[in-house]
């Protein structure tokens, strides 16, 4: 396999530098140990460790989203089974190098923000800092106590042709990658333990510990015991994935901006118990989004007030808001002069040519050097993509020397650089792809100096030679693997390292809400399918025609259905054209998402919310609950075959009953379980009550009615439970007595209020000092109605004709008296939902002379 | 000249919020010729929190919070300003330096960023097609700066019409210059960017202006309106106001509360509320002439 590689590097005249294959064609020396395990491996048994690093990804919920394509979100990450390699003796350099940057680019920080007495000495062209829009004039003057104002810092390198490192990019607004480098080493350690122990892989943990000790010891007040929390721009965020694994494996709550308030200068995240003081943020919302009031006045993203609670030093923001300013390529340009301005020291890691337009020299030579050069504005953002001038036309080089004529300091041009290639298994092949490696680097308040993680998040490319490179638009991560001895310090801990004492647990009010949905929506899914799935199973038993008049059973399941969805008139509309072929209507039901009420529309819900508290559930949960969406989308590739939808219903209760079960099993008994069931209980007794009186409310022949109680029996899972209790035929006191006054059997809606008001007593705030709260006066109104009731006087025979009105009336008075507690729960823990406006944009009268 | 000012800007919700934030820019500050005797601001609901802090260009805001429901907010900023006659009112227009010359010191090392800063684009002040071909026929070649800042002014006064209504805070300059209509920001914005294009160093400059009665009526309280108008970097006589929606080198009438690059850094009163609906805004100023 290796010598394939070796003799198409060989015979293919490339002007790209391979990581792997020397240029005399041999391995070079620091990949020998793995070349040789390939080999030994073989192809096939490669290819089979790339689908179980593949599984083992999937297991672990690994995705990140494409804002571009409606399709895009969830997407399965992708690992290469072959890393990126650095020797030992290279990483020393690199090691070096990007701790001396971040050592640079944090004394620019604090000057451009302080005295700017780098732009007043002409060290920085003053243009290049006043245009550039992450220049945040708000942010002037605030600083971080002590030396460091940039905490968190990353750098993309590329290897030129000559084997020289460069840096294309820094990164130090909110880096991101660093969750979803630990989950790449994750999975290559469980596929590749051999690999990784023989080749002295360096481990990466240290940094994460040091990322942790680092902000918990920013905090400026509250030092023993700060909180941190990361604030995340929501679950479709491209990175929303890591943003819930890094808040959870690095023990920080994680927060959106609507969590978050400010008040009397502080920052504080709206919990279940109240308000809770924040005194770190990790933000992974860009900076001109933190604040509407001080930046965009339309973002919803971010927390009013911010910024002032920063000014009244508060809060620390990590990074801090007006790092981007560093992001400016253009900078590039003079930071070797600054490192020997402000370092006395030569720049260890040299950036990728670069050209500010601002100065005439440098314009001139961009200006006659267009089709050859790279061209971005000094401002990264999605609407300023760069320019690839060898792929510009002759109008488009007209129009960009104008712009670049017009507002010179904007732009900066860059050199083309050919990036080196790496190995990457691709259909069954090693295949040469263009690669580019994240370094991660993290201030260490201990050592008073910058950490850089040994190894980080690369990428690799099939297109060869692509200048524009990041997870939006493809490619593949690699593991990133540092050969060599860990230095002795690395291992032991800190000295200082301060015991954490265990944070109290607490739930933000919109994680709460969540939790309660996605306990109504499981439950509500799991109905929806038990009722479907019987619906089915008798309409798929017939052959024939359905006549409305005579197939009493089936038209009454069809109706049920249409109410327990919510979906009315639906089957119950007059023209009975919908029960004459129920076709089109039972598979609008089951895949519709667009439908309120549809199955597909619970499922959907269902997903989304477990989405929005991934960080609250187990890795396990995380499974089955990756494998509902995969169930989900091969039952809309089904969309117009019921038969197999019914065998699609079948996994679905296999599986929803898996997450129910694992949820009891492995979730503390905390706020967010008890928020869960009683989703769920509310839900679930709600749905027996309507299931009930769209079934058996109605006045229909003995046989009807007996084959009715037999399958909404089978939908409750009770049927065994009847017969073991009644051991006799069925009859409707004794169903109703089971179903909904039984409180043995935990399927009784009286059971399932029981608990509903057993689990409201442990939530906070439950009690009052007059008596019961209004949602235990409910639900003991409801309970109590149910023990009251004499169900064989509610379904006696009248005068000749079974009279069913009571039994409905009954039921109606419970769904409502459900309906209010579950309106009064919701309104007394989660905030009424209410829209932030802006002044200035909302009035456009301005004020006039 | 001694002016007593009240600004009272008063909000209605149309549902209560239950929480609001603000940045008021409405405070005025000391000047060489502008002196501050009293300021007194009134907020109601009675804020939660509430500081005063001084921003990147020196001008002093308020900001405050109120964390309860509330359905109406009121900000009344009361305040006595004298102002003295302004250093560049005895400036010789003629003898001012050629402005190509100001262009090119800006661009040396002599320059104070302070001043450098407003010479560059910003939101409002972008640099339009045909705005240097405008700006050109009253700075030709070699023309004292001052003296083809007067022309400027005055063309602008006579080209464009004044127009409450026809624009907001969303409104293109392009628009402006188009139908070449707007009110005193329009004016302002368009000035800036004129001066800005050529390469001069230009800021915005909000504030008040006292108006007079028609002749033989007595003033109505509240009658007046904030005002924008601009100041230009003139070496050795400094930063030199002129009004172009009134023709007017500035004089002691106008009484500053905020300078900046454009509206968008000094807007009077920003607040961004939490509430079931829109609300509604009604601004009152009055500007008196106490002694």
């Amino acid at each position: 396999m290796i010598e394939t590689y070796l003799q198409r590097s060989r015979e293919t005249a490339k002007p790209f530098f391979d990581e792997l294959a020397a240029p005399e064609g041999v391995v070079r020396e620091h990949w020998k140990k793995l070349a040789h395990a390939y080999d030994e491996l073989g192809i096939e048994k490669m290819e089979h460790r790339s689908r179980e690093i593949g599984q083992e990804l999937r297991d672990n919920g690994v995705t990140y989203n494409v804002y571009s394509d409606p399709d895009g979100i969830n997407r399965p990450w992708k690992l290469d089974p072959v890393p990126m390699v650095f020797s030992q003796q290279e990483w020393e350099n690199i090691e070096r190098g990007l701790a001396q940057r971040a050592e640079l680019l944090n004394l620019i920080l604090s000057d451009i923000y302080g005295e700017r007495k780098l732009i007043k000495e002409g060290f920085i062209p003053f243009e290049m800092v006043f245009t550039h829009k992450g220049f945040l004039r708000q942010a002037d003057k605030i600083k971080i106590p002590g030396k460091f104002q940039l905490i968190q810092y990353s750098a993309d390198l590329v290897r030129g042709p000559a084997g020289k490192i460069w840096v294309l990019h820094d990164r130090t607004d909110a880096p991101s990658g660093a969750g979803y480098t630990l989950e790449n080493r994750a999975a290559m350690t469980r596929v590749f333990p051999d690999l990784i122990r023989e080749n002295q892989v360096r481990k990466i943990s240290s940094y994460y510990q040091t990322l942790k000790n680092t902000l918990t010891k920013l905090a400026l007040q509250n030092k023993e015991n700060p909180r941190v929390v990361l604030l995340s721009p929501g679950t479709a965020n491209e990175t929303y994935f890591e943003h819930a694994y890094l808040a959870s494996s690095l023990g920080f709550t994680l927060a959106f901006g609507q969590d978050l308030t400010v008040s009397d200068g502080y920052v504080w995240l709206k919990t279940l118990r109240g308000l809770e003081k924040v005194d770190v943020i990790v933000r992974r919302v860009d900076d001109i989004y933190c604040d509407p009031l001080e930046f965009l006045g339309d973002s919803h993203l971010g927390v009013v007030g911010l910024m002032e609670a920063v000014r009244q030093k508060k809060v620390t923001i990590i990074n801090p808001l007006g790092c981007r300013i560093l992001e400016n390529p253009g900078l590039m340009a003079f930071l070797p002069r600054l490192s020997r301005h402000l370092l006395n020291e030569e720049l260890i890691l040299p950036s990728v040519a670069t050209w500010w337009c601002g100065h005439e020299k440098e314009k001139k030579y961009v200006l006659d050097n267009l089709p050859f050069l790279i061209i971005r504005s000094i401002y990264r953002s999605n609407e300023n993509v760069p320019y690839v001038g060898s792929e510009l036309s002759k109008k488009q080089i007209d129009e960009l020397r104008k712009e670049i004529n017009t507002r010179p300091y904007l732009y900066v041009a860059q050199e083309f650089v050919s990036f080196s290639t790496t190995p990457s298994l691709i259909e069954n092949n090693l295949e040469a792809c263009n690669a580019v490696f994240r370094s991660y680097i993290v201030a260490d308040m201990d050592k008073q100096a910058y950490h850089v993680m040994p190894g980080g998040l690369s990428r690799s490319f099939p297109a060869k030679g692509d200048f524009i490179i990041s997870n939006q638009s493809g490619g593949i991560s690699k593991d990133t693997w540092v050969l060599g001895p860990s230095p002795v310090n690395e291992t032991k801990p800190a000295v200082n390292q301060p015991i954490l004492r265990q944070v109290k647990n607490i739930l933000p009010s919109r994680t709460g809400e969540s939790l309660f949905w996605l306990g109504r929506y499981l439950d509500r899914a799991v109905s929806n399918v038990r009722m479907m799935r019987i619906v089915l199973k008798i309409y798929n038993e017939r052959d024939d025609e359905i006549h409305p008049e005579s197939d009493q059973t089936l038209v009454i399941l069809l109706k049920s259905l249409s109410a327990l969805t919510g979906t009315l008139p639906g089957f119950t509309a007059p023209d009975q054209s919908k029960l004459r072929q129920p076709e089109q209507e039972l598979l609008s039901l089951a895949v519709d998402t667009s439908r309120p009420g549809s199955l597909a529309q619970s499922l959907q819900s269902f997903l989304t919310n477990g989405y929005a508290v991934r960080d609250r559930l187990s890795l396990d949960t995380w499974r089955i609950l990756d494998s509902i969406s995969e169930e989900f989308e091969l039952m809309k590739d089904n969309g117009n075959d019921l038969r197999k939808i019914y065998h699609n219903l079948d996994q679905f209760i296999i599986k929803l009953m898996a997450f129910i079960g694992l949820n009891n099993d492995n979730m503390t008994r905390a706020s967010s379980w008890r928020l869960l069931n009683i989703g769920r209980f509310l839900e679930s007794s709600v749905n027996t009550c309507t299931i009930l009186q769209a079934t058996l409310a109605n006045n229909v022949t003995p046989d009807v009615e007996k084959q009715l109680m037999e399958l909404v029996l089978m939908c409750n899972e009770s049927l065994v439970t009847y017969r073991y209790l009644y051991r006799s035929t069925l009859q409707l006191p004794g169903v109703l007595n089971l179903l909904l006054i039984n409180e043995d059997n935990p399927k009784s809606v009286a059971f399932l209020i029981s608990k509903i008001d057993e689990h409201l007593n442990h939530l906070p705030y439950s009690h009052t000092d007059e008596g019961l709260s209004p949602a235990h006066k409910k639900l003991l109104e409801a309970l109590t109605m149910i023990r009251l009731c004499d169900v064989n006087k509610m379904v006696a025979p009248g005068d000749n004709a079974p009279n069913k009105k009571e039994l409905s009336r009954f039921l109606s008075h419970l769904i409502v008296l459900l309906g209010q507690a579950s309106t009064i729960i919701f309104e007394s823990y989660f905030s009424p939902t209410q829209s932030q406006y802006s002044f200035v944009k909302s009035n456009n009268a301005l004020p006039e002379l | 000249m001694k002016y007593r000012i009240t600004h009272i800007t008063r909000y209605e919700y149309q549902l209560p919020a239950s929480l609001c934030h603000n940045l008021v820019y409405q405070v005025p500050v000391n000047h060489s010729f502008q002196e501050v005797e009293k300021v007194h601001y009134q907020i109601e609901p009675e804020p939660h929190f509430l500081v005063t802090r001084e921003d990147f260009f020196n001008n002093k805001f308020i900001y405050f919070s109120i964390e309860e429901f509330h359905k109406k907010l009121s900000v009344e900023i009361k305040s006595e300003v004298k102002i003295a006659e302004p250093v560049w009112i005895n400036a010789i227009p003629k003898n001012t330096m050629p402005w190509e010359n100001v262009v090119s010191w800006l661009r040396s090392t002599e320059a104070e960023n302070d001043i450098r800063q407003f010479y560059l684009e910003s939101d409002h002040v972008v640099f339009i097609p045909g705005i240097q071909d405008y700006v050109l026929e009253s700075f030709t070649p070699g023309r004292p700066i001052m003296e083809a800042m007067l022309d400027l002014n005055s063309r602008i006064f006579n080209d464009f019409d004044f127009t409450p209504g026809f624009t907001d805070v969303s409104t293109k300059l392009e628009e402006v210059f188009l139908h070449r209509k707007g009110v005193c920001q329009d004016f302002a914005h368009f000035t800036l960017a004129c001066l800005r294009s050529i390469g001069l160093s230009a800021r915005y400059v909000s504030g008040y202006i006292e108006t007079l009665p028609p002749p033989g009526k007595p003033k109505l309280f509240g009658s007046d309106a904030s005002h924008a108008w601009i100041a230009l970097y003139i070496p050795t006589v400094g930063w030199t106001e002129f009004d172009a929606t009134n023709n007017l080198l500035v004089n002691d009438r106008h009484i500053r509360t905020a300078i900046g690059r454009d509206f968008a850094d000094v807007v009077p009163l920003k607040g961004i509320v939490y509430s079931g609906a829109g609300q509604r805004m009604f601004v009152n100023v009055d500007v008196s002439r106490v002694e």
